[in-house]
C-alpha cells in the first residue's frame, strides 16, 4: 500500500496533469502520477485496443493472472492524451472519492 | 482476440531446407496460408506505413483450423519397467520445499494406480489402493520437510509421516504420524511421476510447485526416524538392501536425464524443463556455486507453469524455394479470410549454409533476445510498469489472448505463480509478439512498439536504401561463430540486442577485433548473459545475478545457470563488458519520451567526417522519432573508460536530459540518493560512439532503443537515417581503420 495519499494540495499537480499528460512532469506531480499508476489494483485502468493508433476500450486489469479484463462500458476513446485526462480523471475520484473537475472549479 | 496462433520448428532456415508449421484454432474454422517478406512492420500513420511482399509460393488451400492445447507443468516421469511389480512392503519418501499451496491437489511423487504422496488443498496427504491419510497441520510454504509413506504386511500398518525441519536447528524434528490398518496391499505401478501424477486423459497431472529432493522407493517398512538418516547419506543408501530406487537430481543436472542411483538404475527424465541446479536439503551456504560441490544441489524447483515443447501435430511444412534471398519472412496464416486476424509466423531465412553468399552486410536477427520476452506480460503482471512508461497501458490483442492462455508459458521476465522467478524460455511454442503490427508496453509514446516489431525499422530503412543484406540468427553466430561473421564486412544489430551467449558476444568480439564492422543500433545491448543447452534445443536459461535491472533474482546460492554452470548476471561482471566491444553500457531507462541528441566537440574529427557527409551542422540531431520523439532514449547506454570504453573512442554526440522516470541503473547505484534521475544525473545520457578497432574494424553505436524509430520518421529521409546510411557505406567499404596515434582532444 502506498504511503501518500492524494488531497487538496495536490490540485495543482491535476491541473498541469491535465495540461500536459505525457513528458516532463514536476517532482510533486510525479508522485500523484506514481500513487495513481502503482501497485493499486482498485484503479489498474488500462486501454483495450480496438484499433491500433485509432481506437480503445476502457478496461480493469484484475489482479490474478489469467482472470478477465473487465471492460468500463460506453467508454471509447480515439485519442491517447484525451484517455490520459479521462483516467486520470477517473483514479482522482477512486483515490479522493471526489470529481475531480468540480475540485477544480471549487478551487478557482 | 487472436483466432488462429501457431509456431515453427525453426526460427533460422536456410534456402532449401523445409519449415514445419504447427497451427491452433481459437476459434477459426479454417485457415490459408502464404508466405511474406517482412519489410516494415509499424503501423502508425506517422511512420513510413505498414509493408510486406507476397513470396509467389504455393503453401496449399484451405485447411482446417485444429483445435489443440497448451499443457504446462513440469515433472520427472520414471518408466519402472517391472521392478515395482508385485510390491507390498514398502516405502517411498521424498524431501520437499513447497512454494505454492491453494486449492489444487498436488502429487509430490506417485505411483500412477497404486500410492501417491501429495498435497490436496493446504495438508499433505498420502494415498495408497484407497486408503487416504492426511496431516492435519497446514503445509508450511518454504519450508524443508520431509515425507513418507511405508506399509507392512506383517503389522498391516499403513503409515504416513511427515517431518518439518526447524529453522532452529538445535530443536529435535517430530514428525507427524497418522496410520490406517489395512488388510494387504499389492503395487502394479508401471512408472513412477516425481512432482506429478497421471491424469484420466493419460497427461501429467496435479502438479507440484516447489523444490524436490532424493525422492526414493523401498521394498521394506522404514520408520520415518532411520529414513532421515538414511536419504542424508546417499552413499549409505544406495547400500540398502530394500533399496529400489532412489533420485540423486545433482547427477547429470545439465540434461533432461534423472539417475537412478540404485542397482536397479530407474532412470527417468524431466518433462517441461523444470529448474536443475537448484539448492537442496542439505545446502546451508556451503558453498555457491553448483560445480565445486553439486550434491548440495541435488533439488529440483518444478513449476505447474513450466512449459518448454508445445509438441503440437504438423499442419504443413514449406520447402523455402533454393533461389529465395535471405530476410525475415512469415508464414501468414489467415483464419476464414479475415485478413485483419491473420497470424505471422516470423522467422529468419538464413544464408545458405557452408558456402559464403554474395552480400558483405548482415543483419543480426536477435532471437535470444525475442526469446527473452517472448510472451512477456510486464505491464499486465507488474503494476509498477505503468510508472516506467509514464503513460497508460495499451492491450492490443496479442495481450488479450496472453491474459486468456496462461498456460502458453512465460518469458524471462515472469514469475511463476509461487513468485519464483521463470528462468528459461522456449520457441517451440507460439511466441504471439514476435510478430509484425503488434503494439507493446515499452515502446515510448508514439509507435509504442519493441523488440522484433521496434526492428522492423531498420529493415525497412534498409529496403528504402536498397541494401542487399543477409539475416542471420543469434542461434546462427552461437553455433557458427567467425565462420558465419567473417563473411561480413558489416554487421547490424536491431534495437535491442539485450542477451547474448557466451559464444555469441565472443564470436562478435573478435569478428570486430579482426577487422570487421559493428553497427549497434540501440540500447542496452550485450547486457545478461543467457546459455542453450544442447539436450534442449530451442530453450534458453537466464539467471539474473545480483546486479541490472531485474524483475526477480534467481535465489540465493543459485546464480549459476544449470544449462552450462556459468555465471549468471551481466557480462560487464563477467569479464565481457559490453563496452568493450560496442563503446558504451547500459545506463537508464525510461518508456515514456525520447530527447534529441547534442553534437559533441568529437563530431568534428575529421576521423568521423564520414558520419556527417550531407548531414547539417545543426548542433541537436534526431529531435523527432516514431519512439517517444527522439533519437535518445527507452533505454540508453554511456561511454564510460571506467567499464572498458576504448581510449581512442569518440562520443559524437549525448542526449542532454531525460524526464524523471530514467533512473540509474542499480549496478551503478550504489547509494541511493534522490538525485539519480533523468532531469538531475549528467550520467544518464546516451553517447552515440565510434571507434576503430586494432585490425583495421570499427564500431558505431547509438546507445540509444529509440535510434531506429528515427531512421524511420519522414520515410527514411532525415538526418538520422542519413548518418546511419554514411556509416553503413564507409562500414562496408573494405578499406581498413586504424587507431589514431593519440587520443584526439
Ligand atoms: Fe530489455
Amino acid at each position: 500500500m502506498s504511503r501518500y495519499q492524494l488531497d487538496q494540495s495536490d490540485l495543482q499537480f491535476a491541473r498541469e496533469f491535465l495540461a500536459d499528460p505525457v513528458g516532463y512532469h514536476s517532482p510533486g506531480l510525479q508522485r500523484v502520477l506514481n500513487r495513481m499508476r502503482g501497485a493499486d489494483w482498485a484503479c489498474k485502468y488500462v486501454l483495450v485496443t480496438q484499433e491500433r493508433h485509432g481506437r480503445w476500450l476502457l478496461g480493469k486489469m484484475p489482479r490474478k493472472r489469467g482472470s478477465e479484463i473487465e471492460i468500463v462500458e460506453g467508454v471509447v476513446y480515439t485519442d491517447l492524451l484525451d484517455a490520459e485526462r479521462d483516467i486520470f480523471r477517473r483514479r482522482w475520484q477512486d483515490l479522493t472519492g471526489n470529481d475531480l473537475n468540480l475540485a477544480l472549479q471549487n478551487a478557482a | 482476440m487472436l483466432p488462429i496462433v501457431a509456431y515453427t520448428d525453426k526460427l533460422s532456415v536456410a534456402a532449401g531446407e523445409t519449415l514445419s508449421v504447427m497451427a491452433s484454432s481459437f476459434g477459426a474454422r479454417e485457415y490459408r496460408a502464404d508466405l511474406r517478406r517482412i519489410i516494415q512492420g509499424d503501423t502508425n500513420p506517422e511512420g513510413p506505413g505498414y509493408k510486406d511482399e507476397r513470396i509467389d509460393l504455393d503453401l496449399g488451400g484451405a485447411r482446417k483450423a485444429v483445435e489443440k492445447r497448451f499443457f504446462p507443468g513440469s515433472c520427472v516421469i520414471v518408466p519402472a519397467q517391472r521392478v515395482l511389480s508385485g510390491l507390498s512392503d514398502f516405502t517411498i519418501a521424498a524431501v520437499v520445499r513447497p512454494t505454492l499451496v491453494d486449492e489444487r491437489e498436488r502429487s509430490i511423487i506417485s505411483l500412477p494406480g497404486f500410492a501417491r504422496i501429495g498435497i490436496d488443498g493446504e495438508h499433505f496427504v498420502a494415498e495408497a489402493h484407497g486408503h487416504r491419510l492426511e496431516v492435519k497441520q497446514p503445509v508450511n510454504t518454504g519450508a524443508w520437510h520431509v515425507v513418507s509413506l511405508s506399509f507392512s504386511t506383517e503389522t498391516g500398518s499403513l503409515t504416513f509421516a511427515v517431518s518439518k525441519d526447524n529453522e532452529a536447528a538445535s530443536e529435535d524434528v517430530k514428525p507427524l504420524v497418522q496410520t490406517a490398518k489395512v488388510a494387504g496391499l499389492r503395487c502394479d505401478a508401471k512408472e513412477v511421476v516425481i512432482a506429478a501424477s497421471r491424469g484420466s486423459d493419460g497427461r501429467p497431472a496435479q502438479f507440484f510447485d516447489g523444490k524436490i529432493d532424493r525422492p526414493a522407493i523401498f521394498g521394506a517398512e522404514i520408520s520415518h526416524d532411520a529414513l532421515r538418516r538414511l536419504l542424508a547419506d546417499f552413499s549409505q543408501l544406495a547400500r540398502m538392501r530394500s533399496l529400489l530406487a532412489a533420485w540423486d537430481f545433482s547427477v547429470k543436472m545439465t540434461t533432461q536425464t534423472i539417475c537412478d542411483i540404485s542397482p536397479y538404475q530407474l532412470h527417468g527424465r524431466i518433462h517441461n524443463a523444470p529448474a536443475r541446479a537448484m539448492t537442496g536439503w542439505l545446502w546451508k551456504g556451503q558453498d555457491l556455486d553448483w560445480k565445486k560441490r553439486p550434491d548440495l544441489y541435488s533439488a529440483i524447483h518444478f513449476h505447474s507453469t513450466d512449459f518448454y515443447d508445445a509438441g503440437w501435430d504438423v499442419d504443413f511444412t514449406v520447402s523455402l524455394p533454393d533461389d529465395l534471398k535471405s530476410g525475415v519472412y512469415a508464414v501468414r496464416l489467415v483464419p476464414d479470410g479475415d485478413e485483419e486476424a491473420a497470424y505471422y509466423c516470423v522467422f529468419a531465412l538464413r544464408p545458405p549454409r557452408g558456402k559464403p553468399s554474395r552480400n558483405t552486410v548482415a543483419f543480426l536477427f536477435p532471437t535470444c533476445s525475442y526469446l527473452a520476452y517472448a510472451n512477456h506480460r510486464l505491464a499486465m503482471d507488474v503494476p509498477g510498469t505503468e510508472i516506467g512508461m509514464g503513460r497508460v497501458v495499451e492491450l492490443d490483442r496479442h495481450h488479450m489472448f496472453l491474459q486468456s492462455n496462461p498456460g502458453i508459458g512465460f518469458s524471462v521476465y515472469e514469475t511463476h505463480d509461487d513468485e519464483s522467478g521463470v528462468f528459461h524460455s522456449s520457441r517451440l511454442r507460439p511466441i504471439v509478439d514476435l510478430q509484425p503490427k503488434v503494439k507493446s508496453f515499452l515502446g515510448g509514446f508514439g509507435s509504442n512498439v519493441w523488440q522484433f516489431n521496434a526492428d522492423t525499422h531498420i529493415l525497412g530503412w534498409l529496403d528504402a536504401i536498397d541494401q542487399d543484406y543477409d539475416v542471420i540468427t543469434d542461434e546462427d553466430v552461437h553455433e557458427e561463430g567467425m565462420r558465419l561473421l567473417g563473411q561480413y564486412n558489416v554487421v547490424i544489430t536491431g534495437t535491442h540486442p539485450e542477451y547474448y551467449t557466451r559464444n555469441m558476444i565472443e564470436a562478435l568480439q573478435g569478428f570486430t577485433d579482426r577487422g570487421g564492422r559493428l553497427m549497434y543500433l540501440g540500447g542496452n545491448g550485450f547486457y545478461w548473459v543467457v546459455s542453450f543447452n544442447e539436450d534442449m534445443p530451442g530453450i534458453m536459461e537466464c539467471r539474473r545475478s545480483e546486479a541490472g535491472i531485474r524483475p526477480w533474482e534467481p535465489g540465493h546460492g543459485q546464480f549459476y545457470h544449470a544449462f552450462t554452470g556459468e555465471y549468471g548476471g551481466l557480462w560487464r561482471r563477467n569479464g565481457r563488458p559490453p563496452n568493450h566491444l560496442c563503446g558504451v553500457g547500459m545506463t537508464s531507462q525510461g518508456f515514456d519520451i525520447c530527447e534529441p541528441y547534442y553534437l559533441a566537440p568529437a563530431a568534428k574529427d575529421p576521423r568521423v567526417s564520414f558520419i556527417f557527409d550531407g548531414v547539417s551542422a545543426d548542433a541537436k540531431i534526431g529531435d523527432f522519432g516514431l519512439a517517444g520523439g527522439g533519437a535518445a532514449g527507452l533505454e540508453v547506454d554511456r561511454a564510460d573508460q571506467s567499464q572498458g570504453t576504448p581510449d581512442h573512442a569518440l562520443v559524437l554526440a549525448s542526449s542532454t536530459r531525460h524526464t524523471d522516470i530514467y533512473l540509474m541503473t542499480p549496478e551503478d547505484l550504489l547509494d541511493p540518493t534522490p538525485d539519480w534521475s533523468g532531469t538531475q544525473a549528467d550520467i544518464i545520457r546516451a553517447d552515440l560512439t565510434f571507434f576503430e578497432t586494432a585490425g583495421g574494424g570499427a564500431v558505431f553505436s547509438t546507445g540509444s532503443i529509440a535510434w531506429a524509430g528515427s531512421m524511420a520518421w519522414n520515410s527514411y529521409d532525415n538526418e538520422i537515417a542519413r548518418m546511419t546510411s554514411n556509416v553503413l557505406r564507409r562500414f562496408n567499404d573494405p578499406e581498413r581503420f586504424s587507431i589514431p596515434e593519440h587520443k584526439d582532444s
